[in-house]
């Protein structure tokens, strides 16, 4: 058995991306953009609001906070659900202290499972984007077209109906997405997506239905890869945040371009006692390094658009 | 399939009705050490496979022996210096294989609730006559080695089967330990009976920390005590609840019962703490802010 002689043809190798979703853009040579006030590191706080449905599988992989234990698992289940009882209201509580907006990336069941939790979410003056309809219902490369608008479908009507033209931001649960995920997503009317965690700025994003803007939501840095899967302990997180704020801040300076820092975090792990008071002095000290514009998803996106166009 | 376990309500964070503990305390603490036996030749269960490796597995089922053999003895030793009673998650097989632990927690005033007859035997596929065997003998055997009343349960493993809730509350246990979705006690839904949970933890317990996570001692200290100040504050708005699960194979090594030492000088060092046991706490609880509870999720949490 030897390999067929066309596994060396490379019909699309030429200077472009081996697909047409987006341009490839050195982050160096990007247009500068110039923040609010003259900020020059752009704090977007992402907040991962999910629902674990019990009955989830892990397939067709296992995503981070999944039912890893045999059904039924309240250990996992319940660990998960706290977060939406209790750790989301100790960050509301912490973020409001300091002034920092939010943007809630919310699994659309809970509009419906619970709508205190909705209510709160807008009281807070956080932005609501959709975040499919739960973590058990991923978009990815093996589901079926029927099966999948259908779930794009219903989680956007529950948010909707919920939030209405408030949610413009799509983010695809565990930053899965089929080949068709992106054209749903801009079809439905959603403006920005952070599906891809592949530029610190934002980027157009081509879609069957016009373009979206490319949310910076990094993955390397978020508290479910950080905490839960590395293991690492709250000051190793918040070390790592602080550095990337120097370096950020940094390139903002010499450039003269601002640069977007994204917290990427979770209730059930960042909302726990034990360190819910890291991140407040992780907000601190991100703050009192001063020109930071803390903004929402959308209006970082806004702003960007307005410039970059 | 059940999409959620379906026994409790939501309760936002927030606007909760008081809790108060006695004497004024903001915050509720209460240790359960996890007295386990794990058998070197347990039978199959069709969702879970007790060892690793191939029976016996020498490495796993001696780790797991030394808590009762050495861990243990030590671990009361840091308890009792520092005044602390334990509550019992007990493996009831253990009162006939090792008289000794049980005559040594006894001493110290602690209370036996029921962590199953033994931690290789799952609720996973039980049916509800053989789990009603299984809690009918943990009543009449900590009875017998106590005269204590079963009072409180923590399934092994946490394996319960999607109506274990259920008979826990028919069978009149009072409080269950099933679920960590809530740092105060809360009401439990169950088709008959009456049944709260109280919080347990996996955030700081030492089997997560210690095998899962690889955290080191000090670290685990320093988590406890976060752990314990962040729900200390907020007790003062309204009473909170910190559980410390311990397996005395993990904190009783040498190298770590020093955290504990560190943890509970820590707690004891403040004065609003109401050093309880998981009964004393549920019995409050049911006293004193179960119907204030209940009446709050019937107005929607308002």
């Amino acid at each position: 058995m030897t390999l067929p002689p066309d596994y060396t043809d490379y019909p699309i190798r030429r200077r472009a991306m081996d697909h047409d979703r987006y341009a490839y853009r050195a982050l160096p040579r990007a247009a500068p953009i110039a923040w609010p006030g003259g900020a020059r590191v752009a704090l977007w706080v992402a907040v991962h609001v999910g629902h674990y449905p019990m009955d989830m599988r892990l397939k067709p992989f296992a995503i981070p906070g999944g039912m890893e234990r045999p059904y039924p698992s309240y250990w996992d289940f319940t660990q998960r659900d706290y977060g939406n009882r209790i750790g989301i209201y100790r960050m509301m509580k912490a973020m409001a202290a300091r002034g920092v907006k939010g943007t809630a990336l919310i699994s659309a069941t809970l509009a419906r499972e619970y709508p205190v939790l909705m209510d709160e979410i807008e009281a807070a003056g956080w932005e609501p984007a959709c975040a499919g309809l739960d973590m058990g219902h991923l978009h990815h490369g093996d589901i079926a077209e029927a099966e999948e608008r259908s779930r794009f479908a219903e989680a956007t009507a529950l948010l909707r109906g919920r939030f209405g033209d408030a949610v413009t931001g799509w983010h695809s649960p565990a930053h899965s997405e089929s080949a068709r995920t992106p054209d749903l997503v801009a079809g439905a009317g959603f403006t920005w997506t952070s599906g891809w965690p592949n530029d610190d700025m934002p980027y157009p994003f081509a879609t069957t239905a016009g373009t979206l803007t490319a949310m910076p939501l990094s993955q390397d840095l978020s508290d479910q890869r950080l905490l839960m899967q590395q293991n690492l302990a709250t000051e190793d997180y918040c070390s790592a945040i602080l550095a990337a704020h120097q370096t950020l801040d940094a390139e903002a300076r010499a450039t003269g371009s601002g640069r977007i820092l994204t917290l990427s975090v979770t209730p059930w792990l960042m909302g726990q006692p034990h360190r819910i008071r890291a991140f407040g002095a992780l907000l601190d000290a991100i703050l009192a390094r001063g020109a930071v514009w803390s903004a929402a998803g959308a209006e970082i996106a806004a702003a960007w658009r307005a410039q970059a166009s | 399939m059940l999409k959620t376990p379906g026994h409790y309500d939501y309760m936002p964070w927030r606007r909760r009705p008081k809790i108060t503990w006695p004497n004024g305390a903001q915050i509720a603490v209460w240790l359960a050490p996890n007295i386990e036996h794990y058998e070197l030749n347990p039978p199959p269960n069709p969702r879970r496979t007790p060892w690793p490796r191939p029976l016996p597995d020498v490495l796993n089922y001696a780790w797991r022996d030394y808590g009762n053999r050495a861990g243990f003895w030590r671990m009361a030793d840091v308890m009792a210096k520092h005044g602390v009673r334990g509550s019992v998650s007990l493996n009831v097989a253990v009162c006939d294989h090792y008289p000794e632990i049980i005559e040594r927690c006894l001493e110290l005033d602690w209370e036996l609730f029921s962590h199953g007859t033994y931690n290789t035997r799952y609720f996973y596929e039980m049916d509800e006559a053989m789990q009603r065997e299984v809690i009918r003998d943990s009543r009449e055997t900590i009875r017998r080695v106590s005269g204590q009343n079963l009072d409180g349960w923590l399934t092994p493993a946490i394996s319960n089967d999607e109506t274990t809730q259920h008979v826990l509350a028919e069978e009149g246990i009072l409080y269950t330990l099933d679920m960590t979705h809530d740092d105060q006690p809360t009401p439990v839904n169950t088709r008959a009976g009456r049944l709260v949970s109280i919080p347990y933890s996996l955030e700081i317990n030492d089997v997560p920390l210690f095998v899962t996570r690889d955290t080191p001692a000090e670290r685990y200290a320093a988590i406890c005590k976060a752990q314990f100040d962040q729900l200390y504050e907020e007790g003062a708005e309204s009473g909170t609840v910190m559980c410390m699960p311990l397996h005395p194979y993990l904190i009783g090594q040498p190298h770590r019962i020093a955290a504990l030492d560190q943890v509970l000088a820590h707690i004891t060092g403040h004065d609003k703490v109401w050093l309880a046991t998981g009964r004393e706490i549920a019995r409050h609880y049911i006293d004193h802010h179960l119907a204030d509870h209940q009446a709050w999720i019937a107005e929607g949490t308002p």
